[in-house]
């Protein structure tokens, strides 16, 4: 019998690893981490403006994810729910870092400074100015203008009222519009 | 050429807004680390450090309670240092005995004290300055955190 030699090296496709990882194969998970790392920790420097603590919730959202999978039933598409998890995760890692002054007196952390956001490698325009924004609109804009969630899920996500979310919304675009105009 | 006015430059990036962005760490060693261990033994060896970091942590929140509400801010900077002394030599002593990860360490806590003395001295002349408040509370817990970091690392292989 012949066998068809694109079929035969072709790399397994994403529901066939996701099964093998079910199981407990590793190197099935080193595959899924290739194919996702990028869209995961972009997704992490957007929601946490810090190199250092992307790369540390990227680790976290991997490391949960092994123990999470087998929940993972194919409803949605994987990418849809990774991207799911991966915020949650995020966010909770943010509040985790936090330090007690700012839990206490409710500081909010300002974003990147210019120059760093500037020279990350990789961010497209908006990206750049959207780092630059403080924590609470960066968030509420992360979430809801480019990952989708409406303002009632980013509200639940995030623990605050459905208004601070559409105003923290308004805000952001308020400031990346000044910065973009200023530009 | 004119760049495209704001709503049209947001909703062009936002369509395009699939950025993939590879980090510049090499992540997966951490990851294949932290899931080829049992996660039980992690969580034994790690338990007093925590329970001491969830202590401190609650012991701090009521005590800025009490300084954000009851005290000038030049009291708040006082006790806040205190405190922060206090934290500082008990893991200090937590981890004596500890090896740590860098070489480096105590350079970088010395550049924290700098920072910290700087910003005190500033405080003199403005006892009530938030920002400065925010930074000195920024620089304490900088140096809590390096000096966790470097005796109880976690996945990240530094």
């Amino acid at each position: 019998m012949l066998i068809d030699a694109k079929e035969a090296f072709a790399p397994p496709s994403e529901d066939a690893l996701i099964a093998q990882v079910k199981m407990g194969d590793q190197q099935a998970y080193a595959q899924l981490y290739t194919l996702h790392v990028k869209r995961v920790y972009a997704l992490c420097l957007r929601l946490l403006a810090d190199k250092e603590h992307a790369e540390d919730a990227t680790q976290e959202v991997f490391v949960q994810l092994w123990h999470k999978i087998a929940s993972f039933e194919g409803q949605s598409q994987f990418s849809t729910w990774l991207h799911s998890v991966t915020s949650n995760i995020a966010i909770s890692y943010l509040r985790k870092h936090k330090n007690w002054l700012q839990k206490v007196v409710s500081f909010e952390q300002s974003g990147m400074d210019e120059q760093s956001a500037t020279d990350c490698q990789g961010l497209n325009g908006l990206d750049k100015l959207v780092l630059r924004l403080p924590e609470r609109a960066r968030m509420v804009f992360v979430l809801h203008a480019i990952e989708g969630y409406r303002h009632e899920e980013v509200a639940t996500m995030l623990g605050m009222a459905v208004g601070s979310s559409k105003s923290q919304y308004h805000r952001a675009k308020q400031l990346l519009k000044e910065w973009y105009e200023n530009e | 050429m004119s760049k495209p006015d704001f709503e049209t430059f947001l909703a062009e990036s936002i369509n395009n807004s699939e950025t993939q962005i590879a980090p510049q760490k090499d992540l997966w060693q951490g990851i294949e680390k932290a899931i080829s261990n049992p996660a039980t033994k992690q969580r034994e060896s790690s338990m007093w450090p925590k329970l001491a970091g969830i202590a401190a942590c609650s012991v701090a929140a009521l005590l800025s309670v009490q300084l954000v509400f009851n005290s000038s801010a030049q009291n708040t900077s006082v006790a806040m240092s205190d405190f922060f002394a206090e934290q500082k030599q008990t893991l200090l002593v937590q981890y004596q005995n500890q090896p740590a990860l860098t070489d480096n360490w105590q350079q970088q806590l010395t550049e924290l004290e700098d920072a910290e003395r700087a910003i005190k001295q500033a405080l003199e002349n403005e006892p009530e300055n938030p920002a400065l408040l925010k930074m000195l509370a920024q620089v304490y817990q900088q140096q809590l955190d390096l000096i966790n970091k470097v005796h109880a690392p976690k996945w990240q292989t530094i």
